[in-house]
């Protein structure tokens, strides 16, 4: 496997003394140590608890202890205070919500939600977009889909607003107060890297399945982006600006609602971006838990194979995902310029002509048609793409000379990468796996998180689910390194390419938008199901973060350095290997956490295509109301999480976040 | 403020009136357990070794001065001498760590929360070295921003700031934003802003360091004509010395925190308190910042007689000018038809050379 073989290829030749030498290379100085560690504690360890998979004398079994907190609940949810007077009422309310827009929604009308859209879409981002929202409500319609859209879109914004509010309060509190702030940011930091997966299971748990849950849900998943960027950009008003502010005699008050906030704005508009994004993305997830709309209907399409049907329902997801991203960014960009157009259609007059016309055209949709989308109006695409599917199946799956088919690959992808891959892990003493994780991450970060990277290893041990936690392993790694391969030599061609840059960037925008679940549809399609397949969604949805960050690493390296290599006569070879890799280290390092923390994510969601191992637990555990084995999975994925975030995690990014 | 339009007396030491401000041994320590550092062993310390003892840095150091109605008082001194700390205590921008400071009389140190935001609302205030305009409102907007926080309706306080915007030539920018202003016209935002809440003290913080030449020195006439026409008290923090000379009233150079001259441009360059002073005035034209009444000699018989007559406070390069014109030998300095002394030709070239060791006494 390629992890193993780092330490060693790091420990590479000293020269000079020894003691010079490990000053040079501090990589060598921690490795050496840990070596010694670990000569001294190995055979120990290994003579108490044996090598092989992690010991039965040092797990915990929790699901005793699980079930009967599962029972407590289940048995007190409508008797304890607790649940009548707070959580019912939470659960209340959100649920009042939700159908409160829902039916709203449905009052406008299809006309009327589609020209809303579209007329936000004018005013924030102009025509161009406006006509894209536009069309991406009408094809929601014609695709059959308007009452899920609709259901989605409700809890959606529910969720946001939600999400919105409590991010803002927690961090106007961290942007404030300092104290707040160290204790916060790890936190939301740590939150940002976990797999949506592993926030169901103790939502389920209190509040069962339903609305309430998919809400709650989507909120603790979205809400981390908003409070992290409304405290970075709190904490980053003009020191200047504030003093002025301060020196003219403002109160607390005034410096907040005058200066420090409207300072922040890019950061509070960035932080409603990713919030909203990733609330699609949790929406259309916890349909595993009872959210509904059109996650449900992949979910459900899925289940039996359906891609036509999945399609269709995909689709609207997509074109909402892309509608979403570019009006609020657009509301990012233009936040402190100059308002330009036409005088008599900027600020309020042009919001108020938006708001006119909508409603004209809600009153005269309701007039005309219905509050749905019209049965007759719906193009049925489930049945020519399944018939599609079907002559894929036939004639692309396998048998095609010399290339085989899809599921060959799929299968070869298996049985000569996958399959080793996980015997080899599996099979690996589990105190050496601790002592891999703690030279990987110690060489790359600090020895805080190698700390981290270790007790959290040790921690699934402990929960007892070491080797599906393995098998997930070997699909993450397997997946992180065609990623990564791919990634890279996408990178340093788009680099070096003006022309491939250009081309690609709008498609790297699309894919980077796209909420994670949508990629399990085309691999269903093209490979089946399996572990191939959910490694395969994990490839692309991670490559496009790669190839841009590792894009724009290369291309941001110092201009000078490149002409002095030039100067000297480099070959674009060496350039790339002599100048520009080692000075964009940084850039490849987070790339590659990046990918791990992406890929991680979706191979979780695999379990519900069949790649088994922990993703199958949970959703085992949520279809069988076996919420123990839930549980233990989604800690598990928690620590693996937390571990393949710590290892990857190079000292530079820390540092950089800090300033 | 009815005192604020009557014409500024042009160099007065000393007013008679009370003191603007009034600083008595200032202290400002950064640094861990601060407050012990004035008036301990190590308050005589270097910088250097203060740091190595206490972790501390003396940014102020037993700091002394008055600030008299009307004049413009400047603060001088290299980066990191403490002029912006010292300026910022005036205000307790930065709380000062010991000392005295009253402003009209009244303790500023006292003060609580509510009087101090009523300082720094209408009795002084700021123009900064990197303006700190807010970058989402219009220049009328930010001009208006202190009248706002005052609580003034939008009405009147953009009356108000439209003539003050008009007041520092900006007319016509009212709708930009400052990302669309040069530096300078940025400034003049800042001064605007300033002068909006009609203050009895600008304070200035090296307003015009960041500006090229030109636009500096159309700032310093600007300054000075503001001062000419409105008397207001002003404490000015520069770098600069030729900055400094052009519009002091009163220079305070600082080195390390503490004032090492404290007088008149003409003291400062005529007689600098020690060698640090020297080399700093060392390259300034003497002769167009000396007067006569400082390069005279005392008249000898027949002295009276003839030659162009000069006010006392006349520069020696004026007075060159009209020994040269009237072709006489020497030139006498008179004041109010009283004969005070005469400068010969030996007197102007000693200025000039510098060799002369005219110890200025005023
Ligand atoms: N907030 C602060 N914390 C610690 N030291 C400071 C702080 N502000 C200023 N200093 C130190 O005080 C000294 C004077 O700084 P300053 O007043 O800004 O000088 P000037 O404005 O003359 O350049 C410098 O040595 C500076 O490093
Ligand atoms: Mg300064």
């Amino acid at each position: 496997m390629a992890t193993a073989h780092a330490p060693a290829s790091a420990a590479g030749p000293g020269t000079g003394g020894p003691l010079a030498a490990l000053r040079g290379r501090p990589a060598l100085g921690k490795l050496l140590l840990l070596l010694a560690v670990a000569a001294v504690a190995v055979p120990l360890v290994h003579a108490r608890w044996g090598g092989g998979a992690w010991p039965g004398a040092l797990t915990a079994d929790l699901s005793a202890p699980l079930g009967e907190v599962n029972d407590w609940i289940v048995s007190n949810r409508d008797s304890h205070p607790l649940f009548v007077y707070f959580l019912g009422h939470v659960s209340n309310a959100v649920v009042l919500s939700v159908r409160g827009v829902y039916l709203a929604l449905l009052a406008l009308g299809w006309a009327g939600v589609t020209a809303v859209a579209a007329l936000v879409a004018w005013r924030t981002a102009g025509v161009r977009l406006a006509v894209t929202a536009g069309a991406c409500f009408v094809v929601c319609g014609l695709l059959g889909m308007w009452v899920p859209t609709m259901q989605t879109l409700a809890l959606m914004v529910v969720a946001v607003l939600a999400s919105v509010v409590l991010g803002i309060l927690l961090g106007l509190a961290a942007g404030l107060s300092d104290r707040t702030f160290r204790f916060l940011r790890p936190v939301l930091d740590t939150m940002q890297v976990l797999p949506a997966f592993a926030y169901l299971l103790p939502v389920v748990l209190v509040f069962g399945i339903g609305v309430p849950g998919a809400v709650l849900a989507t909120v603790v998943y979205a809400a981390p982006p908003m409070a992290r960027l409304t405290a970075l950009g709190l904490r980053g008003a003009d020191a200047g600006v504030m003093e002025a502010v301060t020196s003219l005699g403002a109160t607390g008050r005034q410096r907040l609602l005058t200066a420090r906030l409207p300072l922040a704005r890019k950061e509070l508009l960035l932080g409603l971006n990713q919030t909203i994004m990733m609330a699609l993305s949790m929406a259309v997830i916890a349909s595993v838990i009872g959210a509904g709309g059109l996650g449900d209907r992949v979910y459900q399409a899925l289940s039996s194979v359906d891609v036509g049907a999945a399609l269709a329902a995909g689709i609207p997801i997509v074109l909402l995902a892309v509608v979403l991203d570019r009006t609020t960014e657009a509301a990012g960009r233009k936040a402190g310029t100059e308002p330009t157009g036409r005088a008599a259609l900027r600020g309020a007059r042009g919001w108020a002509l938006a708001a006119v016309l909508a409603a004209a055209v809600a009153v005269v949709g309701r007039l005309g048609g219905g509050r749905v989308w019209p049965e007759g109006g719906v193009v049925p695409v489930a049945g020519p793409v399944n018939t599609a599917k079907d002559w894929m199946v036939d004639h692309l799956y396998t048998g095609i000379p010399v290339i085989g088919g899809t599921a060959d690959w799929a299968a070869h992808f298996t049985s000569w990468i996958l399959n080793p891959l996980r015997g080899g892990l599996q099979g690996l003493p589990w105190w050496s796996v601790l002592l891999i994780v703690a030279a990987l991450a110690w060489t790359i970060g600090t020895w805080r998180t190698a700390l981290t990277a270790v007790l959290a290893m040790a921690a699934i041990g402990v929960l007892g689910v070491w080797e599906p936690s393995m098998d997930t392993l070997s699909q993450v790694v397997a997946a992180v390194a065609v990623t990564l391969v791919l990634g890279f030599a996408v990178a340093v061609g788009a680099a070096r390419s003006e022309r491939l840059e250009r081309g690609l960037r709008p498609v790297l925008d699309v894919f980077q938008t796209m909420p994670q679940f949508v990629y399990l549809i085309p691999v269903v399609a093209l490979f089946g199901v399996g572990r191939a397949p959910a490694a395969a969604a994990a490839v692309v949805y991670a490559l496009p973060a790669v190839v841009r960050i590792t894009t724009q690493g290369l291309r941001g390296v110092d201009p000078a350095a490149m002409e002095c290599a030039r100067s000297l006569g480099a070959t674009p070879g060496q350039q790339l290997r002599q100048v520009q890799l080692p000075l964009a280290r940084p850039a490849l390092l987070l790339a590659v956490n990046q990918g791990v923390v992406l890929v991680l994510a979706v191979v979780i969601i695999g379990g519900l295509v069949g790649s088994g191992a922990l993703g199958y637990d949970v959703v085992f555990g949520l279809a069988q109301g076996d919420l123990a084995t839930g549980l233990v999975a989604g800690a598990a994925i928690v620590c693996l999480g937390l571990m393949l975030d710590r290892v990857t995690q190079p000292t530079a990014r820390r540092s950089r976040k800090e300033s | 403020m009815s005192e604020s339009t009557a014409p500024a007396p042009a160099r007065t030491t000393s007013g008679s009136a009370a003191p603007v401000f009034s600083v008595r041994g200032l202290w400002k320590v950064f640094g861990p357990r601060a407050e012990r550092v004035p008036g301990s062993e190590y308050a005589g310390l270097p910088p250097a070794e203060l740091r190595e003892a206490t972790g501390c840095t003396a940014a102020v150091r037993d700091v002394s001065f008055d600030v008299a109605k009307g004049e413009v008082f400047v603060v001088m001194g290299l980066s990191g001498s403490g002029k912006s700390t010292l300026v910022r205590c005036l205000t307790r921008l930065v709380e000062p760590t010991s000392g005295t400071l009253t402003i009209d009389g009244e303790d500023v140190l006292a003060m609580d929360r509510g009087r101090l935001r009523e300082l720094r609302r209408h009795r002084a205030a700021m123009v900064f070295q990197h303006f700190g305009l807010l970058p989402h409102r219009t220049v009328l907007d930010n001009v208006a921003y202190g009248l706002e926080i005052q609580g003034l309706g939008k009405a009147a306080r953009r009356a108000k700031a439209a003539e003050l915007v008009e007041k520092v030539g900006l007319a016509g920018l009212e709708n930009r934003r400052p990302a669309q202003l040069s530096g300078g016209q940025q400034q003049r935002v800042g001064l605007a802003r300033a002068l909006a809440v009609d203050p009895s003290v600008l304070l200035f913080d090296e307003p015009f360091s960041a500006l090229d030449p030109l636009i500096r020195r159309e700032m310093q006439d600007e300054v000075v004509r503001l001062h000419r026409e409105e008397g207001r008290t002003m404490v000015f923090i520069t770098h600069d010395l030729s900055e400094a000379l052009r519009l002091g009233t009163r220079i305070a150079l600082m080195r390390d925190g503490g004032i090492v001259q404290l007088g008149t441009p003409e003291e400062i360059v005529g007689s600098p308190a020690d060698d640090y002073v020297r080399e700093f005035v060392r390259d300034v034209p003497r002769e167009q910042v000396l007067t006569v009444a400082t390069a005279m000699r005392p008249p000898t018989a027949g002295d009276g007689e003839t030659g162009p007559a000069l006010r006392p406070d006349a520069t020696v390069s004026e007075a060159i000018e009209a020994v040269v014109r009237s072709q006489q030998p020497t030139a006498r300095v008179m004041d109010d038809g009283r004969l005070l002394g005469v400068v010969d030709h030996a007197c102007l070239l000693d200025v000039v050379a510098g060799t002369g060791a005219h110890g200025v006494s005023v």
